[in-house]
């Protein structure tokens, strides 16, 4: 951040603690002026704007400094005074409450702990942008620690931010100064056997969102569950909760939907005309590129590789017709949908342009809905195509072929950018023993979580795969391969804490990995080999550790894998 | 670029040129719409108007009809503690109307980019 970033900070901190102590002069002032606007109409009449406008800049300025509680309590006297009898009852409970609020905020604890919350959100966007996107933001509130305690050490060992509160006050200012990802609840307190859900039941009301939570209960009862779903709760679990599937569920409760827009390319030799069409699709959200002559579409599709392709059927050079055949051509692009734009109604026509392969033949002018549907059904449609082809079904991580796809690219890349990358194989130790003993669910969670943690730890950028059974590989891009050891192994280290669970039994599990760098192996294949041959020591030098491979495995050492 | 921010409550006239100040623009304040003019009479440097809403005497929308009768055609951008309900956001000659909340910092900074053809 720039230097003058803390000087916000501070300022905005001397703002809110000098708002904190004027409030009670002007609480004083507002009291003075409600009791003089109740002895008579006139008085009403004078003083009703200034009161109106107290609860309203009160309202105003306690939101934009972050205290929300203010905030609401001079929503409520606004409300009541609009009323046309103001009941005297309600905007007097107001000021009480206002003036409590004020004495909680004061008293150094109050204080300290809303600054605190306050501080690490808004105005100061560092704390946010130091989490990798995959890192999550999770409020845990559980007022009995030794539950917590496992909880908080395996949702950390995802990468996960945790905050834990102990109360429920402490956690509603938390969340209202700053949201999180998901949150963690418990159902009872002292102060109520649903306080939990309540709680959350109003945060919805106020924030008008729904926060996604998962709650936790020492009981399955029919109540208790209700409370929960009136919360709009995602997930209900009674103790003892057992933390990898706690940490599964908030993870598909926080992994976000596939929103990446879609991509069109735009063949076209009248620019007006492509952009135009640019222009409706771009307005239902999809990123369009345009190209205004034939020859110059291989180049766009490479780089910009679209989902989908919008081509013009008249235009000199080549035809559209001929483009759909030239694309067709290469395997790469087999499948690419391909929709035709023309002015042709002549349907005989249309049907011999199909035989090129093209998915769908649009008159111009166009009407802008129907280009949108047909775009968007037909790109949606390849890139579940796409991604079923791509990736492993359990795990989501790349297939085999996939992965060895993408390493070339990134090496290919790297040759001309003289970068560095690392890969490591990975391979869990013993997992024939783990679906033997433990069944081949087991087995399937033990996969999962490993996924799960590589997706979670590592960065977007990074290519991680499945490789088939057991074993994984990962691509770690512009990294020495001594910083993708000392990576690999804090994963190492973490994944051995965590505690799976099938049947009546638990159990853990470690693996073992083998590095290797580029460009001292400069292709995937030697970088693969490389890569085995260490993982290879890592295996028979005892298990569960990372080994870096050295110029030695290629020099003629017994390297052979039995 | 230099802003005149009008607000009847010193301290939020104050947080909301904090908040200008630390994205570059030079801040100037007014307590009310009277003063507000004055300023604007004092410096023709003035380049956008950060305005409440509700202010005695003389609101917020009420300062913009003036300054627009008077043919100052300045970027306008009105705070309110409400939300801004669609009358109130499609009155002729507002740049922007925003709510006072905890994300003004950012909902500030676009629609002063943006006023200004940023």
């Amino acid at each position: 951040m720039s230097p003058s970033a803390p000087s916000l900070h501070d300022k905005l901190n001397q703002l809110r603690q000098r708002f904190i102590e004027q409030l009670p002069a002007r609480l004083q002032h507002i009291t003075e002026q409600w009791q003089q606007s109740r002895a008579s109409t006139e008085a009403e009449a004078r003083l009703g704007p200034e009161l109106h406008r107290f609860f309203h800049s009160l309202k105003g300025t306690g939101r934009s400094l972050g205290f929300e509680r203010i905030a609401l309590l001079a929503d409520q006297g606004e409300t009541a005074l609009n009323e046309p009898t103001p009941s005297a009852h309600v905007i007097e409970r107001v000021f009480v409450q206002l003036a409590e609020e004020q004495q909680r905020l004061q008293s150094l604890p109050g204080q300290q702990r809303a600054l605190a919350a306050l501080n690490s959100v808004e105005f100061a966007p560092t704390p946010i942008k130091t989490r990798s996107k995959r890192q999550r933001l999770i409020y845990l509130c559980d007022d009995e620690p030794d539950q917590v305690g496992q909880l908080l050490h395996h949702l950390r060992c995802f990468g996960h931010e945790v905050v834990h509160f102990e109360d429920t006050d402490a956690f509603f200012n938390a969340v209202i100064s700053r949201r999180p990802d998901a949150i963690i609840m418990d159902v009872q307190f002292p102060q109520g056997n649903t306080a939990g859900t309540e709680t959350l039941t109003s945060l919805n009301k106020l924030t008008g969102e729904r926060l996604p939570a998962i709650v936790l209960s020492a009981h399955g009862d029919f109540h208790s569950r209700l409370s929960a779903v009136r919360a709009g709760c995602n997930g209900y679990f009674t103790k003892p909760v057992k933390p990898l599937d706690l940490m599964l569920a908030v993870d598909e409760l926080t992994t976000p939907l596939d929103d990446e827009p879609l991509r069109v390319l735009v063949v076209d030799d009248e620019p007006e005309v492509a952009a135009y069409h640019a222009l409706l699709l771009e307005q239902a959200g999809m990123v369009v590129q345009q190209v205004n002559h034939p020859s110059d579409a291989l180049t766009a599709l490479e780089r910009f590789s679209p989902d989908l392709l919008l081509v013009d059927v008249y235009m000199p050079v080549c035809s559209g017709e001929e483009l759909a055949n030239i694309i067709r051509q290469q395997p790469e692009h087999v499948g690419l949908p391909i929709i035709y734009l023309s002015s042709e109604t002549d349907s005989q026509k249309q049907l011999s342009a199909m035989t090129a392969g093209v998915e769908a033949f649009i008159t111009k002018p166009v009407v802008p809905e129907e280009l949108v549907s047909a775009v968007q059904l037909r790109a949606e449609r390849l890139r579940l195509l796409r991604s079923l082809m791509t990736r492993d079904s359990m795990t989501g991580l790349y297939n085999h072929s996939t992965t060895t796809d993408l390493i070339s690219k990134a090496l290919a890349q790297a040759h001309r950018d003289n970068t560095q990358h690392a890969m490591a194989m990975i391979d869990i130790d013993h997992f024939k023993a783990v679906n033997d003993t433990h069944g081949h669910l087991a087995g399937d969670q033990v996969i999962i979580t490993l996924s799960r943690l590589l997706k979670t730890r590592l960065r977007m950028s990074d290519i991680i795969g499945r490789y088939g059974g057991e074993e994984f590989v990962v691509l770690l891009k512009g990294v020495s391969d001594e910083r993708a050891s000392e990576l690999i192994d804090g994963l190492r280290h973490d994944f051995a804490q965590v505690d799976f669970h099938a049947g009546g039994a638990h159990f853990r599990c470690t693996f073992s990995a083998g590095i290797s760098s580029f460009p001292i192996q400069p292709s995937t294949e030697s970088l693969r080999l490389s890569a085995d041959q260490a993982l290879y020591r890592a295996k028979h030098q005892g298990r569960n550790q990372v080994v870096t491979s050295t110029e030695q495995d290629d020099d003629g050492f017994p390297t052979a894998r039995l | 670029m230099r802003i005149l921010v009008v607000d009847d409550d010193p301290l939020a006239g104050e947080m909301i040129g904090a908040l200008l100040e630390f994205q570059g623009y030079d801040v100037l304040l007014a307590n009310d719409a009277m003063e507000a003019i004055s300023q604007l009479d004092a410096h023709d440097t003035i380049a956008l108007i950060v305005s409440d809403m509700h202010m005695p005497l003389v609101s917020g929308i009420e300062l913009l009809n003036m300054l627009r009768e008077q043919g100052v055609t300045l970027p306008f951008i009105l705070l309110t503690g409400d939300t801004p309900d669609e009358t109130l956001r499609q009155t002729p000659g507002l740049s922007a109307c925003l709510q006072k909340d905890a994300a003004l910092d950012t909902s500030l900074g676009h629609a002063v980019a943006q006023a200004v053809g940023e």
